[in-house]
């Protein structure tokens, strides 16, 4: 490894433990990992059964991970993307493949410490095959000053009998610019589980989109979107589900809590293409409920403390 | 008398309507004070303007806890001085588990006391301290939580809207031995009730109609009173005072 690569991947560890990851995992045999910073891969580990491939290009890294058949990755596979530098430009093309009667847990740790202008692009390909998982985790660090253009858009299926789990975690430092897209279908029996935490503040802007298609029998579908604005943060969230087959079932659930001058919009869409399915939806935008408040207040907390435990709790 | 609360000439006027009517009351400390009344009668707005919930602000009268006039107080300085209130309806709260919504008002965070407290009210400290306070539990599970976390903060006074409400047969006999232990650990209790039950633990009782206390004694006679007049009472939550008045009985 070069001094320059050191450093970096230094840089970008330090920046990871800071924020909650554990960078032992890199170094251990057992855990599958990559590292990329900009468009470097900094470190690469893979087990049996699972092939990482990587490729770097101009301005990022082409990804393909593949859980081969029978294969089951229980302990998370740790990802770490970075870029340390205040300003660039990081495209990173994924794909995972989960075969057959596979599975896989895995963790991403999306850093940004010093972006002062940086534009993240994830352009993402999830295959899920029959009677597996995929368990995924993003966490990101963006730094206070949100210079940061986030704009992750994740197409997939989910094989018949099939599980996959997505958590979006934007809660630290400055959100800057998020543009999230999700486009998946369900085959028979699939489940799909969308979940979208992100605390605005300032001027950032959210725009989460998020799409569910129960294409197969009995398949189901839950998307739920947490969002928290504050100062004059803006943010539109489209949760989408689409009930194409006999007996699917999907759910929308977003809370939008809006403080100072912050803006929100959620738009809930259900369609139902058969009369077998059935799909609802909830959500709910306003300021945090006064008898929350009160509640806490009650017990002798300040207005200040109060906020803080409900937003807490409500991105966890 | 000790009264750590004194309550003089309280009015709350809301929507034109006056909801409580030159209201006075105190409570002995280390006692428990049943304020009992039927549907309506001003029970739970009592509740709200003694705790200073937004919109509950008094037109008139005052409120004294240890001697000092908390009227103007903000809900935080009621609480910081002692005085807690456990809700007839408490709010859900999204990912806060049950050990961190109690433990918000305990002062030393002991786990010891949120265990104890969650024993108390007959809820199983290793299947529900990692429970997250959401729709998830179930209304009398969520009512006894919210006894535990009043129980846990050690209040100087406690003011238990309908704790009985929601709370199945089997359960109640367990929160009327809770709300008797708050007098153990050095609480005094405000309790509003119209169960008889829950009510006849009190040293005193007080009898609302219509906002305005239209008995006070000691518990038995209010709870008989209650019972054979109130419970049969054919101009609800209009007390004798005013029909008298209007000459309409």
């Amino acid at each position: 490894m070069s001094t320059n690569i050191l450093n970096e991947y230094q840089a970008l560890m330090e920046a990871y433990e800071k924020n909650g990851g554990n960078i032992g995992e890199f170094a251990n045999p057992n855990i599958p990992s990559i590292v990329i910073g900009g468009n470097k891969v900094l470190g690469k580990n893979q087990i049996k059964g699972l092939i990482i491939h990587s490729v770097p290009t101009s301005n990022g890294v082409d990804v393909k991970i593949t859980v081969k058949s029978g294969t089951k990755v229980l302990y998370p596979m740790a990802l770490c993307f970075g870029v340390i530098p205040k300003e660039g430009t990081q495209i990173i093309n994924m794909e995972t493949t989960i075969e057959n009667n596979a599975g896989m847990n895995a963790i991403s740790h999306c850093v940004f410490p010093n972006a002062e202008h940086i534009v993240h692009k994830m352009n993402y390909k999830i295959n899920i095959g029959q009677n597996s998982f995929f368990r995924y985790k993003e966490i990101h660090f963006h730094g206070s000053k949100g210079g940061v253009e986030v704009i992750p858009y994740t197409k997939g299926t989910v094989g018949e009998n099939s599980l996959f789990i997505s958590t979006f975690t934007l809660k630290e430092g400055r959100v800057g610019k998020l543009d999230i897209k999700y486009d998946i279908d369900i085959m028979k029996k699939g489940k799909l589980e969308l979940y979208s935490k992100v605390w605005a503040k300032e001027d950032d802007k959210v725009q989460i989109e998020e799409k569910g298609n129960l294409q197969g029998d009995e398949a189901r579908a839950l998307i739920k979107s947490r969002v928290v604005l504050e100062d004059e943060a803006k943010s539109k969230v489209l949760s989408v589900v689409n009930a194409y087959a006999p007996y699917s079932r999907g759910h929308v659930d977003c809370t939008e809590i809006v403080q100072d001058n912050a803006v929100a919009e959620a738009i809930p869409i259900v369609r139902v293409f058969n009369h077998l399915a059935k799909v609802t939806h909830e959500a709910a935008i306003g300021s945090i409920d006064s008898k929350e408040l009160e509640t806490l207040e009650a017990r002798g907390l300040s207005k200040e403390e109060a906020v803080k435990i409900i937003v807490e709790g409500l991105l966890k | 008398m000790d009264g750590i609360l004194q309550v003089k000439n309280l009015s709350l006027i809301k929507d034109k309507k006056e909801i409580i009517k030159n209201f006075n009351l105190s409570a002995e400390r280390y006692s428990i004070s049943a304020v009992i009344g039927i549907n309506g009668a001003g029970k739970s707005s009592l509740a709200y303007v003694l705790m200073g919930l937004k919109g509950y602000k008094p037109d008139s009268g005052a409120i004294y806890f240890n001697s000092k006039n908390i009227t103007e107080f903000s809900i935080t300085d009621r609480a910081q001085l002692g005085m807690t209130l456990a809700w007839q309806n408490p709010s859900l709260f999204e990912g806060l588990t049950v050990k961190d919504y109690i433990q918000v008002a305990v002062k030393n965070k002991s786990l010891n006391i949120v265990k104890d407290s969650l024993y108390r009210v007959a809820l199983d400290p290793s299947i529900y301290l990692h429970r997250i306070v959401d729709k998830s539990l179930s209304g009398g599970e969520r009512k006894r939580i919210e006894l535990a976390a009043v129980f846990a903060m050690r209040p100087k006074l406690a003011i238990l809207d309908e704790p009985d409400s929601g709370i199945d047969a089997i359960s109640l006999d367990k929160i009327i031995h809770l709300i008797k232990d708050f007098k153990k650990v050095g609480s005094t209790v405000l309790l509003i009730t119209h169960r008889d039950k829950v009510a006849e633990i009190a040293d005193r009782a007080f009898l609302i109609c219509n906002g305005e206390i239209i008995k006070e004694g000691p518990t038995k006679e209010i709870s008989l009173f209650f019972k054979e007049q109130c419970n049969e009472c054919t101009h609800k939550n209009i007390p004798i005072s005013e029909i008298v008045r209007e000459g309409n009985a």
